[in-house]
């Protein structure tokens, strides 16, 4: 596990925690255009970290797509991460 | 039971809570740091070095 990969995760983590704000808040305020833009940047960014990440280190849940061989099951499990790494 | 909570002294709660509209927001590092992305909903509790 090398620095890059806790980064990017890090990374991940962080927007998809927007993710989830954003989402939460369009619930009640479904007609703020600023609200859905500022979601939908963020949205866009996670599916490019995340494919990014996967593209390297492999899928990152199980129900995404995996090189030959299987590799969900060789990658760090989430407690395995030194995440003071980055 | 019932009607004690009903009298005055007994009123359990009044929620008001103001509709909230978006203003500024914290970039995605300090928004997962902070636990809100709105600066308006930080509220840390801030606590003296009693314990």
């Amino acid at each position: 596990m090398d620095r890059e990969q806790v980064c990017l995760l890090k990374e991940i983590m962080e927007v998809s925690f927007v993710l989830d704000e954003t989402s939460l808040y369009l619930d009640t305020h479904p007609n703020d255009e600023r609200a859905l833009r500022l979601h939908n940047n963020y949205a866009q960014k996670y599916s490019e970290i995340v494919s990014l990440y996967e593209a390297k280190y492999g899928p990152l849940q199980n129900h995404n797509m995996s090189q030959y061989p299987w590799a969900y099951i060789n990658g760090p499990w989430p407690w395995e991460f030194d995440y003071r790494l980055c | 039971m019932r009607t004690e909570s009903k009298r005055r002294e007994f009123q359990l709660a009044r929620a008001y809570v103001p509709f909230q509209i978006m203003n500024n927001v914290y970039n995605s590092k300090e928004a997962l740091k902070k636990g809100t992305l709105f600066p308006e909903l930080y509220m840390p509790y801030k606590y003296e070095k009693r314990y």
